[in-house]
């Protein structure tokens, strides 16, 4: 016998119950968190929640998409170097001007560089991404005279929120800060990858030329998908930027692209949550590594990276979420 | 009315005709199946009317309107569907969401990136309307990976009838089922209302004898025949085609 509606709507009432509760719990950790911690561990945290983001915004891409990049760290870049250049160059302070102008600045490069990465597929998007990345990188390298070349743009200040007479920056005040925005974002993330135009994204990765037969132009969604999560790192760059104090030629290239495709990697991909789990691993593993072992900390970073792989199928994320459907929905079908 | 005229259509590769001089028309509400030995043509000429192939020369109307240039996506949004001969779905995602994937295709609401999916009450119910006609709404939660091949089969014709189509390209149905299932299938074909019109591909006479009001055969290529189910029966030259093969269609055709 089928199952009728009544019982489905408590179906999905216990989904949402099952959502909220981990959600609401990891919201209290994060907002009690700092009162525990040290100021510079509130500061790793920081840098925790801005990789996280960042993550999450490459697995709009790679995880719901199916594109795998590896030049997502562009965008990032390109959103720290906005922000960067707006305040050292053209002298505005206020976070308020500069936070849209360099998202919108963001979302132009992705438009300009999703044109031509999305001409290729498959290992050639990688490809071309990668060089597109590195050219961004050349670039910063090279323009001297608006980027300082290698040695980075140095002095960042905290974000100007106007409200700089009532009080100044400590590490707790910009970790809230950081928090806000993150939670701003993953709200608006979760909602964009659950909606019809989320769902088409997972139906491209899956099979891209059924999508078509069914009525989705699909290299419009695959464009679209990129500024959107180009725009996100963005915003991720923009806080970097603010939180480091520093943006260098390297935060756009290579090494930036693949730690954010790690920690989507090790926390699941294709989970909203996902990518926050493998930012607090390998953040936290490359922090206390440096600590314990300063001179092979990669190595560690490269075992943890290689057993969660191997022992984890599909990332953490993927494992809870198994986990969650024995305890939960073995009782609820049988 | 006619709902399909297709006019002159050629398709080389490299020095395969794989479609040479085709033309034929399908009235709305019609059944016609095209059936023919493998390698006929017959699932290029379906790549060519729904839009995977441009044609090297020739014209596609639909319902009077010219789609030869049109893309995959817009056939489907004026009402052509498809399915596929080797089952074509999303198999990591769930039954329901393969359905609702199709129920958004041809609605403005697939660009929406705000609501969830789940937030659309209509297109739940619709889906719900869908999965009980091929008996799948208790499976609905389960991912299509999981489900058997026959079910696989049945939804492959439900994401089909999801995109609201006109016409409904049906490319092997029957393609390894039981009897009994494809007897369903034929039946799913038949209890279809008048308002859309079906072409079918199929090696399964007895699918193809139970549903199809006219036949269309066609070989390397070219339509050689073409009538009621009993003209073909009889015609000679069918009767031919199908002996120098070893086709199973032959025992069928006696």
């Amino acid at each position: 016998m089928s199952v009728n509606y009544g019982e489905t709507n408590i179906l999905h009432r216990r989904q949402w119950i099952l959502r909220i509760v981990p959600c609401s719990a990891v919201a209290i950790i994060l907002l009690v968190l700092p009162a525990f911690l040290p100021f510079y561990l509130q500061n790793i945290m920081s840098k925790v929640i801005i990789f996280a983001l960042f993550a999450m915004s490459l697995d709009i891409v790679m995880g719901y998409t199916g594109l795998i990049s590896l030049g997502h760290a562009a965008f990032f870049g390109v959103g720290g170097y906005a922000a960067a250049i707006l305040i050292k160059k053209c002298g505005i302070t206020s976070f308020w001007i500069i936070c849209p102008l360099a998202i919108l600045i963001t979302a132009a490069s992705a438009a300009i560089l999703g044109i031509i990465a999305l001409r290729v597929s498959g290992i050639y998007f990688l490809l071309v991404t990668l060089a597109l990345s590195l050219l961004l990188q050349n670039i910063a390298n090279k323009w001297y005279s608006m980027t300082r070349g290698t040695d980075g743009i140095l002095g960042i200040p905290s974000p100007d929120l106007g409200l700089s007479s009532l009080f100044s920056w400590s590490s707790t005040g910009l970790y809230y800060f950081i928090l806000v925005i993150f939670v701003i974002c993953s709200f608006l993330i979760f909602r964009i990858v659950n909606s019809p135009f989320g769902n088409a994204l997972q139906g491209i990765r899956e099979n891209e030329h059924r999508m078509e037969v069914l009525g989705y132009n699909t290299w419009l969604y695959k464009y679209l998908a990129l500024i959107i999560g180009g725009s996100f790192a963005g915003v991720a760059g923009i806080l970097f930027a603010h939180y480091n104090g520093i943006i260098a030629p390297f935060h756009l290239g290579i090494t930036t692209s693949t730690l954010a495709m790690l920690m989507c990697i090790i926390g699941g991909l294709g989970t909203v949550w996902g990518p926050i789990i493998g930012s607090f691993i390998i953040i936290l593993v490359e922090y206390f590594s440096s600590i314990l072992v300063p001179e092979r900390w990669p190595l560690v970073l490269g075992a943890v990276f290689v057993i969660s792989v191997m022992t984890l199928r599909g990332g953490i994320a993927q494992q809870l979420l198994r986990l969650r459907e024995k305890l939960f929905y073995g009782s609820i079908k049988g | 009315m006619e709902a399909l005229r297709v006019n002159n259509l050629y398709k080389n590769f490299g020095g395969v005709q794989a479609a040479h001089n085709i033309s034929f028309s399908v009235a709305a509400g019609e059944r016609l199946a095209i059936i023919g030995p493998n390698g006929a043509g017959k699932t290029t000429l379906f790549n060519l009317l729904n839009g995977q192939l441009s044609p090297s020369a020739g014209q596609v109307l639909f319902f009077g309107k010219d789609i030869t240039h049109k893309t995959v996506f817009q056939r489907t949004h004026l009402g052509l569907a498809r399915s596929f001969q080797i089952t074509n779905l999303f198999l990591e995602l769930t039954v329901l969401k393969n359905v609702l994937l199709a129920l958004h295709g041809v609605e403005r609401s697939r660009f929406q990136v705000f609501r969830p999916i789940t937030f659309y009450d209509q297109h739940l119910d619709k889906a719900k309307d869908l999965l009980d006609l091929i008996d799948l709404w208790n499976k609905k939660d389960d991912r299509v990976q999981s489900i058997s091949y026959g079910e696989q089969r049945k939804l492959e014709i439900a994401l089909c009838l999801a995109s609201k189509p006109k016409l409904i390209l049906m490319d092997e149905p029957s393609n390894g089922l039981t009897n009994v299932e494809s007897a369903e299938i034929a039946c799913r074909i038949r209890d279809l209302g008048r308002e859309v019109t079906v072409i079918l591909v199929a090696h399964d006479m007895d699918l193809v004898f139970e549903v199809a009001e006219r036949i269309l055969v066609l070989h390397n290529g070219r339509i050689i025949a073409q009538g009621m189910p009993e003209e073909i029966q009889s015609d000679p030259r069918v009767r031919e085609i199908y002996m120098g093969s070893n086709d199973m269609i032959v025992e069928c055709l006696n």
